[in-house]
């Protein structure tokens, strides 16, 4: 301890190259003494690589827990007017209206009921295509009567108001603005669900970093201010607005 | 190498300096700030399709008219209806949390089921409908062979005029028991007040939205009684800030009660002296001429002194108030002062429309016939019966009776014995039951005379003012059935439980709400499917019957009680 005081007390005048020098220098009996031996560096990386590890890979793993939806939905196939009779429209958002559609008082029908399945696949006897999908979703659940318990990806919580009608009519807005490429999917990808909070991990966004490339990576309300932001709306920024 | 202090401490710096680095700690406040935001027991409406149900409450004999908000197939919200005749928009609290009755599972049966603790444990297991019905229908069928049906009886708390009270009764006639008991209220001794001094067993209404004095002998009027709904609107018209004339509510109750602490004027006369003070306020209106001599002259009888036709004289109800009931000697039998009693008199009379009411508290219990003839007096004596604001007394409703039933030989047998309970016979000329003096016959007897008791829609072991009277009799009773939808006291001293529909699941009739200015039929309509594996009352008697069989089941002719609903509401 005297030593490394007398030598900080003679490099006192030599300026911040030096001292940074001397700082990181790992050689041996150099004449300025490294304040750090080589044996601190290992152990400070053996606790900073570690935790990195565990911030960035098993934390995120650790936090989401993953539920398979209950079968599976091929969005694509769905959406293409060449196979599917009921879709219509000529924008992309028109013909996802076609099932995720807006109830007669303006609120928004979200995941679609079995009714709407049972428009087409009204028998359980006759399966409209070959997949082994279709002939589970008519035995398990047309056949049944039964629901099938979608897990949604896209719900806000209840803290938050949010008006569909309100963007999609008004707003003029595209559904892949907010849901991306989700109606291009052949399978529907994972539930991932916040242990803490229970929120769905399309909410925080899939990247632990909370980092964004597209407007649909991410549903927070700093992502929904900046869109109204963008579209001069920003009195829309109001608590009130969608905190009621 | 040696190992030491400076080394762990760079491990512990560099394991801060990852984290920090890492989404984990910032995240992880973000998360938890979130988490107690939603704690897991906090009550999150479920997302939906919002719909609308309209329907009528059957809590209480009131009907209001209510709309359920449903969000899919959960009723979400009880609202009272602004479109229907009793209650504009109004609703009771008990209406209003009427959810806690159709979706609180821990104090509903879920299914049939059979006693197996002690009476009064609530151990019960869960049986199928088909060993329940089989069980009661052997009983009832046991007893008919053994010539006995009289010892089957039944306690009835459904509404006076209500369909499902007429099928109740039905089956014990068709059994051929007279033992059917009703839970007692307020609107019976009314009936009999009107029976008395009217000549017609209608109910008794007030036209209270058009009344400017209120004259309650300790009516609810705040806390249930008549159409709750409709009487805590009229309290709001009657206090209302633009209203031409503010109505003045005086309460007359011996206990603090919510309507009078709000009331213009309190007074507490000793317990059970309210008619005293009736006939104390008739004898100053009278002494002061402050009555309607008009109406009295052309439509009372026995004001004054009279003779019936063998020549024997009677006292007048004018000398009696005048000789029996001055301020002074009212005051000494009500604990009141004399010159509050003159002076609330002499209010009464001066109003415009004066109404006095009668039926204690919600109107749950009998009452005296002599207080409530005392108190009708009151608004004979203003000559406010049968006018704008007055009391109303009409028929009933003309509904279509049910077909006779088709007794055997048993039944008719069993019909001629009398009530255990005494009503009807000279002691009681006027009453239709008496559920008190029924369980006492039961208590007093050494072997119960009742084997077999059904209990609907009541819960007479906690709601009867007897002092543990009934509960001594259910004691001795060998086998009761509950068709309660609830855990209460009574179904926990029952044998077999064969539960009914909440009223949100299943269509009844309200006929005439309690208090209703003019005759109004009411049908409830099913709000949400069953929750539990429930059945409707009616239905149950009527598959009870035609177990049974024979006449008892021919009298009963009906696949469904909506059949029945619908032949009564012909007219």
């Amino acid at each position: 301890m005297k030593n490394q005081a007398s030598s900080s007390q003679k490099t006192s005048k030599v300026g911040l190259i030096s001292l940074f020098n001397r700082f990181i220098s790992f050689e041996k009996g150099s004449t300025f003494l490294p304040p750090f031996s080589f044996g601190v560096w290992i152990f400070f990386l053996a606790g900073l690589i570690p935790s990195l590890i565990v911030g960035w890979i098993i934390y995120p793993m650790v936090l989401y827990s993953k539920q398979p939806q209950p079968m599976n939905f091929n969005h694509a196939l769905h959406l293409n007017p060449e196979i599917v009779d009921g879709i219509e429209g000529d924008t992309e958002t028109e013909r996802c209206l076609s099932c995720h559609a807006f109830r007669e008082d303006g609120t928004f029908a979200g995941i679609p009921k079995l009714d709407k399945c049972l428009e087409c696949h009204d028998d359980p006897e006759s399966p409209l295509g070959e997949t082994p999908e279709e002939q589970e979703f008519l035995t398990k659940y047309v056949a049944e009567e039964r629901e099938i318990p979608w897990l949604s990806y896209y719900r806000q919580p209840d803290c938050v108001y949010f008006s569909h009608i309100a963007h999609v009519k008004m707003g003029d807005q595209d559904c892949e603005t907010c849901h991306g490429d989700h109606g291009k999917t052949e399978k529907l990808p994972a539930y991932k669900v916040n242990r803490m909070t229970g929120y769905s991990i399309n909410i925080w966004g899939r990247n632990i970093a909370g980092y964004k490339t597209n407007t649909w990576d991410r549903m927070k309300m700093d992502d929904c201010a900046e869109c109204h932001t963008e579209n001069d709306l920003e009195e829309n920024n109001a608590c009130f607005v969608c905190h009621k | 190498m040696e190992i030491n202090r400076r080394h762990f401490i760079a491990l512990i710096v560099g394991g801060a300096a990852g984290i920090n680095a890492t989404p984990l700690p910032w995240k992880s406040t973000d998360d938890i700030a979130i988490w107690t935001q939603n704690w897991p027991w906090v009550p999150v409406p479920p997302t939906g399709e919002f719909s609308h149900v309209k329907s009528i409450c059957t809590l209480c004999p009131g009907g209001c008219g209510i709309e359920v908000r449903k969000v899919d197939d959960r009723a979400v919200k009880i609202e009272g209806r602004t479109d229907y005749p009793v209650n504009p928009g109004g609703i009771c609290p008990l209406g209003m949390g009427g959810l806690q009755l159709l979706y609180n599972e821990s104090i509903r049966f879920t299914g049939p089921m059979k006693r197996v603790g002690p009476r009064g444990s609530g151990k019960f297991i869960a049986i199928t409908w088909d060993e329940a019905l089989s069980t009661i229908a052997y009983r009832i069928s046991d007893l008919r062979k053994q010539g006995r049906p009289e010892a089957l009886a039944a306690i009835d708390g459904n509404p006076t005029m209500s369909t499902m009270a007429s099928m109740i009764e039905r089956l014990l006639k068709a059994v051929g028991s007279p033992n059917y008991v009703r839970i007692p209220s307020a609107e019976d001794t009314c009936r009999m007040t009107n029976l008395v001094m009217q000549g017609t067993e209608g109910p008794m209404a007030y036209d209270l939205e058009n009344a400017d004095y209120i004259l309650s002998f300790g009516s609810g009027l705040l806390e249930g009684w008549g159409a709750p709904g409709r009487v805590m609107n009229a309290w709001g018209l009657w206090h209302e800030h633009t209203a031409k004339r503010k109505a003045r509510v005086v309460q007359i109750e011996s206990r603090a009660s919510n309507t009078a602490s709000k009331a213009d004027q309190w007074l507490a006369p000793k317990p059970g002296t309210e008619a005293a003070l009736a006939l104390g306020l008739a004898h100053v209106i009278i002494k002061d001429h402050l009555y309607n001599a008009d109406f009295v002259d052309a439509y009372s009888f026995g004001f004054n002194n009279w003779a019936s036709s063998d020549g024997k004289k009677h006292m007048g109800y004018k000398t009696m108030v005048l000789n029996s009931y001055s301020p002074d000697q009212v005051a000494e039998i009500t604990g009141l002062i004399p010159k509050d009693i003159v002076a609330l008199a002499r209010d009464f009379a001066g109003a415009k429309t004066p109404i006095a009411t009668c039926g204690k508290g919600k109107g749950y219990l009998n009452g005296s016939l002599y207080e409530f003839m005392a108190v009708q007096s009151l608004n004979a004596l203003v000559g406010n019966i049968n006018m704008p604001g007055g009391v109303l007394v009409s028929d009933p409703p003309p509904l279509s009776p049910l077909p006779q039933t088709q007794n055997d030989t048993i039944a008719s047998e069993g019909l001629k014995k009398h009530r255990l309970d005494h009503a009807g016979s000279g002691r009681y000329p006027f009453s239709k039951s008496l559920i008190g003096d029924f369980a006492k016959t039961i208590t007093k007897s050494s072997k119960s005379p009742v084997n077999t008791l059904l209990v609907f829609s009541a819960n007479p072991d906690f709601t009867l003012p007897d002092g543990g009277v009934f509960r001594e009799a259910l004691k001795k009773v060998p086998f009761i059935v509950s068709f309660s939808p609830y855990q209460d006291e009574t179904s926990y001293m029952a044998d077999l439980i064969l539960p009914d529909h909440t009223y949100l699941e299943k269509m009844d009739d309200v006929v005439w709400p309690t208090g209703l200015q003019y005759p109004l039929y009411g049908i409830s309509k099913p709000v949400v499917k069953p929750v539990y594996a429930t059945r409707h009352s009616g239905d149950v008697i009527m598959q009870l019957a035609k177990r049974i069989g024979g006449s008892v089941g021919s009298s009963f002719p009906w696949k469904k009680y909506d059949a029945v609903l619908k032949e009564t509401f012909l007219g």
